[in-house]
């Protein structure tokens, strides 16, 4: 009996392989997968992982594969919902402790992710973000239950300072054993391949998409008379909260007819007020404060550039989501920036005031030439950004095989099997399905 | 290991709850047995004869009582009352035609706790999705009328969802039946 407790507690996982059979769960219409999309990083906070995980489950909805999501409680928010096309949401009431993330407690989130597993019959987990605990933790014990894990990194990290030394430790225990990693851009993948070891040929490129139907230009061409300057983003550090500081008051001194639009918040908004205070630019900085996603484009459309001054990107989804709205983007030339759009759509610049200023006036030279028509049509049509062929590569990269079984051996023979206990829900099927609804996320984009 | 589901004459077994259907007198009564947990019996014993061994040591002991003593007492008493278990023998839910639901946990003990719910209370019963941070389960819920919180039906028991479809349905047919008969009587000039 002593044998058997030491066991189990050096092998916990051993005994706990799914009992269901794996064949029932692809249908007869091809490989359908059941995802658990897991992070802790979903709506209703907003930012570039969160709608990366909610438009990619709802493209996936429409391949007709069954998409789950598990995230941290908000608030509230806590338990299951059901958001569009019946995308099943799991709020577990595990409350953050520090910037979004879950408590990091290396075993006590496995009975529910275990129970969610099970439940919903789960046949891949796909876990997002390098700084999400609840995705590091639910990988591992995905993988000691034998499941194929695919991971998508969203973000550089560098490898100097203490945090990210600690990050890509645990990013190394996290990747060393899944099946498949996702990046969203090269650099982004050589950043990950260097941090967590792992073999190159495991890591696959799938950049993030737009909704080119969400992010249309303004059907009314703007005057040239005043130019506007968009900047959309979170006040912080890393998003260069600090070189705007620098860059806004030299190029209204330069330029009397540019008129800038700031939205967003953050702990550097302050340094922007005191910025518009010291140089009396109240009627030319205009401060709008944290945008709803869905009132972004009705911002965007009001200007004729769009400024993204991020000191580290791995993709940066604004700068598409402005040229999809027509804007010319003067852009940092970090991270993986300067794959995003074509050389006639962005004017790159180095991270630094003076060759930021130069980038404004190449773009403002640029302007007369640009027609946001044109360029919403070059987005659209161009199609490597669009999520309808963004998919088709994602879906290659699912898993086919059925998930493997951890050899048991005689441990199974002397310990105590759990209890079956965890129901699995029964499908009720995409609800776009039922109502009939043709304005589906991935369909919009044909036209 | 699979579980067993066999089909009772009036009702669902699965092992650890029995499912049972009957009317009785105009009102249709769902009831749900739960097997007695002999572990918690023998937790719950134990932790009376920790308590008991735990005072018999202190006042038989030659030094007399002191802080430390009654502290001892003290944990015991709590480990006792922690340990202490009143298992539910059954849960029932009598569905009383125009007059509304009584909810009742009957206990090993013989103790009965009774709920009754009037009709015009009740908005929906719901099977509900509970998300624990370690668990999840479904369970049978009634949204009330103006009242923020749900009521469970079995507040103690776990029954599998295929026993509680039955019961739901019948919950449904129940407050539709409401609905229907408020909406036929003659509206008021």
């Amino acid at each position: 009996m002593a044998l058997a407790l030491q066991a189990a507690l050096v092998c916990p996982f051993v005994w706990l392989n799914p009992h269901h059979e794996f064949s029932d769960i692809m249908d007869g219409q091809g490989t359908k997968h059941r995802i658990l999309m897991v992070s802790d990083f979903f709506f209703p906070n907003f930012g570039g992982v969160e709608s990366h995980i909610y438009y990619l489950s709802q493209c996936l909805l429409k391949l007709g594969h069954k998409v789950v999501v598990m995230t941290h409680a908000y608030g509230n928010r806590s338990g299951v919902r059901y958001v569009t096309n019946g995308l099943k949401v799991y709020y577990v009431p595990w409350r953050p402790f520090l910037m979004q993330n879950t408590l990091p407690t290396l075993f006590l989130t496995f009975p529910i992710v275990r129970t969610i597993i099970v439940r919903e019959k789960i046949s891949v987990v796909h876990g997002h973000q390098a700084f999400s605990t609840l995705c590091h933790e639910a990988l591992m014990h995905a993988r000691a239950m034998g499941y194929k894990v695919v991971f998508t990194d969203h973000s550089l990290y560098g490898f100097a300072d203490a945090g990210s030394i600690h990050m890509n430790k645990v990013l190394q225990f996290t990747l060393a054993d899944i099946d498949q990693a996702i990046c969203v851009s090269h650099t982004s993948k050589e950043n990950t391949v260097l941090r967590s070891g792992i073999s190159p040929e495991k890591v696959f490129m799938v950049p993030n998409a737009v909704d080119t139907a969400m992010f249309t230009p303004s059907p009314k061409r703007l005057s040239c008379d005043e130019i506007v300057i968009v900047v959309i983003s979170r006040l912080v550090y890393r998003k260069g909260a600090d070189l705007l500081v620098e860059v806004i008051p030299e190029v209204c001194c330069l330029f009397p007819k540019v008129r800038f639009i700031v939205g967003g918040d953050g702990p550097k908004r302050v340094r922007l007020e005191e910025m518009r205070e010291k140089f009396s630019l109240q009627d030319r900085v205009e401060m709008l404060g944290a945008v709803p996603h869905a009132q972004v484009r009705s911002v965007l459309i009001s200007g004729h550039i769009f400024l993204n001054s991020s000191l580290t990107e791995a993709f940066c989804i604004a700068i598409l989501e402005a040229a999809s709205c027509g804007l010319l983007t003067v852009s940092t030339r970090v991270g993986g920036v300067p794959e995003v759009l074509p050389d006639d759509m962005i004017v790159l610049a180095e991270p630094a005031p003076g060759d930021m200023v130069r980038a404004v006036k190449k773009a403002i030279d640029m302007l007369p030439g640009i027609d946001p028509q044109i360029m919403h049509l070059r987005i659209s049509y161009l199609r490597i950004l669009g999520w309808k062929t963004v998919l088709p590569s994602y879906d290659h990269q699912l898993p086919t095989m059925a998930p493997s079984r951890i050899p048991t051996g005689i441990l199974t023979q002397v310990l105590p099997q759990p209890a079956e206990g965890i129901e699995e829900v029964p499908d009720i099927g995409p609800l776009h399905a039922h109502l009939g609804s043709s304005n589906g996320l991935c369909e919009a984009q044909e036209k | 290991m699979g579980s067993y589901m066999g089909q009772q004459e009036h009702g669902i077994s699965d092992g650890l709850y029995t499912y049972k259907h009957h009317r009785e007198g105009g009102a249709d009564i769902h009831v749900i047995f739960v097997k007695k947990s002999k572990f918690r019996v023998l937790l719950s014993y134990m932790g009376t004869m920790f308590l008991l061994a735990t005072v018999c040591c202190a006042l038989l002991s030659k030094d007399s009582l002191c802080l430390g003593s009654l502290w001892s007492i003290s944990f015991a008493s709590i480990i006792a009352k922690c340990l202490r278990c009143d298992p539910v023998k059954k849960e029932s839910l009598v569905i009383m035609p125009t007059f509304g639901v009584q909810l009742e946990q009957h206990f090993w003990s013989g103790r009965v706790h009774r709920k009754f719910v009037p009709i015009g209370k009740i908005l929906k019963p719901v099977l509900n999705e509970h998300v624990t941070p370690v668990s999840c389960y479904c369970n049978l819920a009634l949204l009330l009328r103006e009242e923020y919180d749900l009521m469970l039906v079995f507040k103690n028991l776990n029954p599998p969802v295929k026993m509680l479809v039955p019961i739901w349905k019948a919950l449904c047919a129940f407050v539709d039946s409401k609905t229907l008969s408020d909406s036929a009587l003659p509206q008021s000039t």
